[in-house]
């Protein structure tokens, strides 16, 4: 089943700056895929067109069955309920605690107390943060604070997990960690798209690679190619 | 239900905590516009009222070509009495205007020596009651008058009359006009400082459309915020008003504005002291509510 459709999709920013154009791509349910191309290939606006920061200029977007190309306002948190996302700079509250942060994105959704508490609890255990709950961002190192982020991102049990240069700032083996992550949570069903420029990613991870170069997909490389390219 | 305002309310709360500047900022923001506000309208009130003090001085004095006969003076002052408008009504004897003119006179009282005492009209005060003291209530009244008496001549401070109604009038003009650029601008000062408070968190804005969150879910504490804060700055308005109105009353420095002994300064009424409170309220939660609508955008 498609989580994930897109059809003759353009996205202009101004006359003469276009940043994706005319892509049409299928994400099944339970994928893994990166999205690869040098910076401005159009990465980060395919993701953000996925979860309604951008709207296409032309072309249609289905998330999960749902036309979300022209989805009114209100209806906007209800999708991106399915959807949790990861930045490169984690955008987490710096004012507020490891549990807090990660607390937000339930009490958003307008969960119980006692359930709030009690899942915050086990994504912070997921990802191995669950002594530094009172700490704050800024204490913590940026492989622990891209780890909340993840934590956040995941609590909500997502349907689609959008990272957008998620291993931008870090260090190899704290990108390895963070891998390890995605994938566990791709192994319980949640489909992935990972926006990165960095090609040794999915040469040590193999999955599908939807490659862009300048808003156009130029690539579409499932594992099995890949490995017969490879022999 | 209850669940969601308490946590509504302890996040507004919370996020007030976190930014206590911007937060004292936004309250004394408000609690100056507001006092400012209040101290302008308090000042045209006193105004006013001082001025509808000098008009109960206005009387109409009706002089007679003759004196009436004595058995003529009760019918008269009677028919005077039916008049609408009319307050009370006396009458000055030529003798007795005599004697007034004297006593005015003081040690000069002797200059009038000689003179005969019937020189002076015998005229009718009449005094009016408060709505009839403007010049078309008198224009009503004096038409009336003449059919009662053969009148010889009417005194009512015509020009003083006209000078009055034209300051009044401007006061208001002014009043109104100022009113209305403080209120302007209290409200321009408000927004802008709520959008001040609100561009400082605007990540945690983003972050929340990012995860899920409704507009109600946004805007609600926020609103919240922007009533409390009000709230407060409302009273601090008040309190403000108070303290200086009471120093100004206990130094006795109203002699210094001029204004009669037993002249009392007006405060704001129950209702009013209320309203101010209120506007603080409102005033927060609009300028929250145009602000966030400039920072969330789903």
């Amino acid at each position: 089943m498609d989580m994930i459709q897109l059809y003759n999709v353009s996205k202009r920013y101004s006359r003469d700056s276009i940043a994706v154009k005319d892509l049409s791509v299928k994400i099944d349910k339970g994928e893994f895929v990166y999205v690869t191309g040098a910076s401005g290939a159009g990465k980060t606006t395919f993701l953000r067109m996925l979860y309604v920061a951008e709207r296409p200029t032309r072309g249609q977007i289905l998330v999960d069955g749902q036309n979300v190309t022209r989805i009114r306002s209100h209806q906007i948190p209800y999708l991106r309920r399915k959807i949790g996302v990861v930045f490169q700079d984690f955008k987490l509250l710096q004012s507020r605690t490891v549990y807090e942060n990660v607390a937000f994105a339930l009490e958003a959704q307008g969960k119980k107390r006692f359930e709030v508490s009690k899942k915050v609890y086990q994504a912070l255990k997921e990802v191995g943060l669950e002594h530094r709950l009172q700490r704050k961002p800024l204490e913590l190192s940026g492989g622990e604070q891209q780890r909340i982020a993840i934590a956040r991102a995941l609590v909500v049990d997502p349907l689609i997990l959008l990272a957008d240069e998620p291993s931008g700032n870090l260090d190899q083996e704290v990108t390895m960690d963070i891998m390890n992550l995605f994938k566990r949570a791709n192994a319980r069903g949640t489909t992935v798209l990972l926006a990165t420029h960095d090609y040794s990613l999915h040469q040590r991870f193999p999955r599908r690679v939807l490659t862009l170069d300048q808003g156009k997909l130029v690539g579409d490389q499932r594992p099995l190619e890949m490995e017969t390219a490879e022999q | 239900m209850l669940e969601a305002m308490r946590y509504f309310f302890l996040r507004a709360l919370r996020n007030m905590r976190q930014w206590p500047f911007l937060c004292s900022a936004a309250i004394l923001t408000m609690a100056v516009s507001l006092a400012t506000i209040a101290t302008f309208f308090l000042i045209v009130v006193n105004i006013e009222q001082l001025a509808a003090r000098w008009t109960g001085e206005i009387q109409v004095i009706a002089y007679l070509n003759t004196p009436p006969a004595q058995q003529d003076l009760v019918r008269l002052t009677q028919d005077l009495e039916q008049i609408e408008g009319v307050e009370n009504v006396a009458y000055v004897s030529p003798a007795a205007a005599m004697d007034r003119f004297r006593e005015r006179l003081g040690e000069d009282a002797s200059l009038l020596q000689g003179i005969r005492p019937d020189l002076l009209p015998a005229s009718f005060e009449i005094g009016l009651r408060p709505e009839f003291r403007q010049q078309e209530g008198i224009e009503i009244i004096v038409a009336q008058l003449e059919e009662v008496i053969p009148v010889d001549d009417l005194r009512y401070g015509q020009t003083w009359l006209e000078r009055f109604n034209t300051f009044i009038n401007m006061l208001r003009f002014v009043g109104a006009f100022l009113g209305g650029f403080l209120l302007f601008a209290t409200l321009f000062i408000v927004a802008n400082t709520i959008r001040l408070t609100l561009y400082a968190r605007r990540d945690e804005l983003e972050i929340m459309a990012l995860v899920g969150a409704t507009m109600r879910f946004i805007k609600i504490p926020f609103m919240l915020e922007g009533a409390i804060q009000g709230f407060v700055g409302g009273m601090l308005s008040l309190l403000f008003l108070g303290v200086s109105f009471t120093l100004i009353i206990s130094r006795g420095l109203n002699a210094f504005w001029l204004t009669p002994v037993d002249f009392d300064l007006l405060f704001l009424t129950a209702t009013q002291q209320l309203l101010l409170v209120l506007a603080g309220v409102v005033l927060g939660v609009l300028g929250s509510l145009s602000s966030l609508r400039r920072f969330v955008r789903i």
